[in-house]
């Protein structure tokens, strides 16, 4: 019998209209270690939150040794033995590393004192017994990664997990110490205990899993046994069948760039791997560039850079022929800047806000007459706006009232209406359903024919190879792949190049070795 | 003002009013449980301050710093600036009016008058501004940079009143008084009511419009709600860190230098204690409306009035009133504060 059986397992996010899991089935055998992996948005992290009860499924059921458990919450997990390490950890770091372990289930002296002794003593206990090299008198702030991550672990041993799962655990850690989390995870493995690893890295299934469950779109595609399965197929399962666009995109020549990027990176303080890594990029008038990534890759780096929002540390940039590298938004806007950005609901639009009030923001300087703004030309632009692009909302209602469909589109009415030659969309239809989707398509593809320079950077593949004249593919900071969209070009290509199963500027064997983990 | 708009001031109005409804009857409560002569004290509680032109034009006159104050931190808490240091800063302001008025050869009122407020405005704006500027600058904390200031001027602004200002004439801590034709109008004698009740009011009204319709008001307004929001699209946020302090300052500052032109002549120690707290107190009862802080600054002045003439007229102790008093803002500011997070909460989920 399976040690953890999750059945018919369906959540819906209400609010959103998002079904995150579908019918999901998973079973996990006693010591095994189970890849659960899958795109951004596929549903595992969900899941993962339901199996842990920080959220609550709309049907299905969860077995533990065949009984029929309900799990309402975190320390109901604990009690069935599962514990959960998240890819953030969630540590207190002025407390030691034995305060933060017993944190929630402190041992007590006369009921009312925290024990110390016997907290420090326990946690040494549980580290020594497994192996691990952390002092429980140390203070989480003096730890590294890796260390924070061993103490997250520890929490989970100290309440006695016999199921642990591990949200995208490498994702933080350098080369080393991922060895010495695969390690860990082999030693208990061999004390009995059963792993599910959350990952969209194809190497470490490979590498550390017996049998992999691969979700897509919310639902289960596949279980294999890994052993049976090699990285390629994994790919294709993840990212599904091409699906085509209904969209007409009809060939043209381009014109001069509108905007270019050379060598930019940006490097962090304390990270071994730049966030970006010497990103050439160019797109010219009539072109629609699109670039692809698995998230954390360096898309949100890149939307931030052009945006205006984020400075790099080397390498230059430039906006019709204007050097624009260390200018700020409010530069970038008068230097010919339009932008719909990936996070609509915070950056894109300000929601307590009336959608006069977001139509006008890039431009009411515009509508000012000796300092006033003038009501009657606010009120004019924001109809035609409404009109324009068919937005159903009332031009005094706050932003936060309307469908997500119409803040984007209200997004894209406001950035169009600056007939900017570059815009830069960042996951433009992410959460839309397919009706507003094909109508930011339709306002693409009008932009590209118009003559205006287009980057779409996203992580659905289907709209990039629907779209996009040119392909770029991003993989920890770098481009890995540079491609024009011919005929030819699928989805399992350029999933390929996503997951760094392909990649065609690896001349750097140097640094390629000191690449630290990232998914 | 569309429907929609009259719908949703009506409720937030009909969420107050049974706030203070539930306030007044705990402390209806509390009287008939302290005091020997309920009757009379509830009386005077609640209809005393109309029972004297005194009394009245007094509480009038005791609203026009709260107006002043409680604008200054209306703008800058629509801004997400915060101004704990409105003590300080109306101290000073009152301070420097004093100086400024003292040091001027005689002339005529409405320009020293002028000069003095415009030195007020500048001592507070420039005091809050610190916090600003740092902030936009470095990062720090306005909540805590604002009040340390604050907290340093006080002692600095006693030092002065009780030291090289202290007029050695009278028995009293305060500096010697300013020339007659300083003194603004009194228009409602005898009590010390006097023309800038009007200038209030006026100013009010003023940054509403400079609120709403500016685009500085504006870009303030973008940055309160929503600073991603507004740094994306180009405004500049640093500089909307410094400008609603200033403003903000200001705001205290004047209300320092016309408690001095229209009240008490002189700066006193602590002539303006209370001004700046209360100021927030104003602000959130008016939910940072500028226009909403004319009857919110009124409202606490009559509370203000009432037990001063209840501990007067009946056995209500100083205390009793200073309780029944916090009951009725506790119950008040924490029901608008209630509204401000649950429209946030609102948003976010």
């Amino acid at each position: 019998m399976a040690y953890l059986q999750m059945r018919g397992i369906t959540k819906l996010y209400s609010a959103s209209g998002v079904l995150a899991n579908d019918t999901v089935d998973l079973s996990v055998e006693e010591n095994e270690i189970h890849a659960v992996i899958g795109e951004n948005g596929a549903g595992k992290s969900t899941l993962m939150k339901l199996l842990y009860g920080l959220e609550q499924p709309d049907a299905g059921e969860i077995l533990i040794r065949g009984e029929s458990v309900v799990i309402k919450d975190p320390l109901a997990a604990n009690r069935l033995g599962i514990g959960m390490v998240h890819q953030h950890f969630k540590l207190v770091p002025d407390f030691t590393v034995a305060e933060n372990v017993v944190l929630g289930s402190e041992p007590r002296k006369r009921g009312l004192f925290i024990d110390r002794k016997t907290a420090e003593r326990d946690v040494a206990k549980v580290i020594e017994e497994h192996g691990f090299s952390i002092d429980a008198k140390r203070k989480i702030k003096d730890l590294t990664v890796g260390q924070m991550q061993q103490v997250e672990i520890v929490k989970m041993l100290y309440r006695n997990a016999e199921l642990l799962i591990l949200d995208e655990p490498t994702s933080v850690l350098t080369e080393q110490e991922i060895e010495s989390l695969f390690a860990t995870l082999r030693n208990l493995l061999n004390r009995g205990k059963t792993i599910i690893l959350i990952t969209h890295k194809l190497d470490e299934v490979k590498h550390m899993s017996h049998r992999v469950t691969v979700m897509r779109n919310g639902k289960v595609v596949a279980v294999r046994n890994t052993s049976d399965v090699d990285k390629k197929e994994l790919s294709r399962l993840m990212v599904g069948k091409d699906i085509l666009l209904e969209v007409n995109r009809i060939p043209k020549a381009f014109g001069d760039a509108v905007l270019e990027m050379r060598r930019v990176s940006i490097h962090c303080r304390g990270q071994q791997r730049p966030l970006l890594d010497e990103i050439d990029l160019q797109v010219r008038a009539g072109e629609l560039v699109g670039i692809a990534g698995v998230g954390g890759n360096g898309l949100a780096e890149i939307e931030d850079v052009i945006g205006g929002l984020r400075s790099v540390t080397q390498g230059r940039m430039f906006l019709n022929g204007e050097d624009v590298t260390s200018m700020g938004a409010e530069q970038l806007r008068k230097a010919g800047l339009a932008y719909v950005p990936a996070d609509r609901l915070h950056r894109g639009a300000s929601l307590p806000s009336t959608v006069r009030e977001n139509c006008i923001v890039t431009k009411h300087h515009d509508f000012l007459k000796a300092g006033v703004l003038q009501r009657g030309s606010i009120r004019e632009f924001t109809k035609h706006l409404i009109d324009h692009f068919s937005i159903s909302a009332g031009e005094t209602m706050p932003v936060g009232n309307l469908s997500g469909g119409n803040i984007q589109k209200m997004i894209l009415a406001r950035e169009l209406a600056a007939q900017s030659n570059f815009i830069l969309f960042s996951e433009p239809t992410w959460g839309l359903d397919i009706a507003s989707s094909q109508f930011i398509y339709e306002k693409m593809l009008e932009l590209r024919a118009q003559g205006a320079g287009v980057l779409l950077i996203s992580s659905n593949l289907d709209e990039i190879l629907g779209l996009a004249d040119t392909i770029l593919v991003l993989y920890r900071g770098r481009i890995v792949g540079r491609m024009a969209n011919t005929e030819g070009l699928s989805k399992q290509i350029i999933g390929e190049y996503m997951l760094g199963v392909r990649d065609d500027f690896h001349e750097t064997v140097a640094t390629s070795q000191s690449v630290v983990g990232h998914g | 003002m569309d429907r929609q708009r009259v719908i949703r001031v009506l409720n937030s109005l009909t969420g107050l009013i049974l706030t203070v409804g539930i306030a007044f009857a705990i402390v209806i409560i509390l009287i008939l449980f302290l005091s020997k002569e309920p009757a009379t004290a509830i009386y005077y509680f609640f209809v005393g301050p109309f029972t004297k032109a005194y009394y009245l034009g007094n509480m009038l006159n005791q609203s026009i710093g709260l107006m002043f104050t409680g604008l200054g931190i209306a703008v800058a808490f629509k801004s997400s600036t915060f101004n704990l240091g409105g003590e300080g800063q109306a101290y000073a302001g009152a301070v420097v009016t004093t100086v400024i008025l003292l040091a001027l050869p005689l002339m005529p009122g409405i320009v020293g008058g002028t000069a003095a407020l415009v030195g007020a405005v500048a001592i507070g704006a420039l005091l809050a501004g610190f916090s600003g500027f740092f902030k936009m600058r470095w990062g720090t904390d306005q909540l805590i940079s604002s009040f340390l200031i604050s907290a340093a001027v006080i002692l600095i602004v006693n030092y002065l009143v009780t030291g090289p200002l202290d007029d050695p004439t009278n028995s009293m801590l305060t500096t010697a008084r300013i020339a007659k034709q300083y003194q603004l109008l009194q228009i409602f004698k005898p009590s010390k009511l006097d023309i800038s009740i009007v200038f209030a009011a006026a100013i009010a009204i003023g940054t509403y419009f400079f609120m709403q319709r500016t685009h500085w008001g504006y870009e303030m307004r973008m940055c309160g709600v929503n600073r991603e929001f507004s740094k994306y699209a180009g405004i500049n946020v640093g500089k909307y860190f410094l400008i609603p302090m200033a403003i903000s300052g200001g705001f205290h500052g004047l209300a320092g230098g016309v408690a001095v032109m229209g009240t008490y002549y002189r700066c006193l120690k602590g002539v303006t204690a209370g001004l700046g707290w209360n100021g927030i107190a104003v602000a959130l009862i008016a939910k940072n409306n500028p226009i909403a802080v004319i009857p919110a600054a009124l409202f606490f002045a009559y509370l203000d009035a009432g037990a001063k003439a209840a501990m007067l007229h009946s056995d209500v102790t100083f205390e009793l009133a200073k309780i029944a008093q916090a009951m009725i803002f506790f119950l008040v500011t924490a029901q608008a504060l209630y509204g401000i997070f649950n429209f946030k909460k609102k948003v976010t989920t």
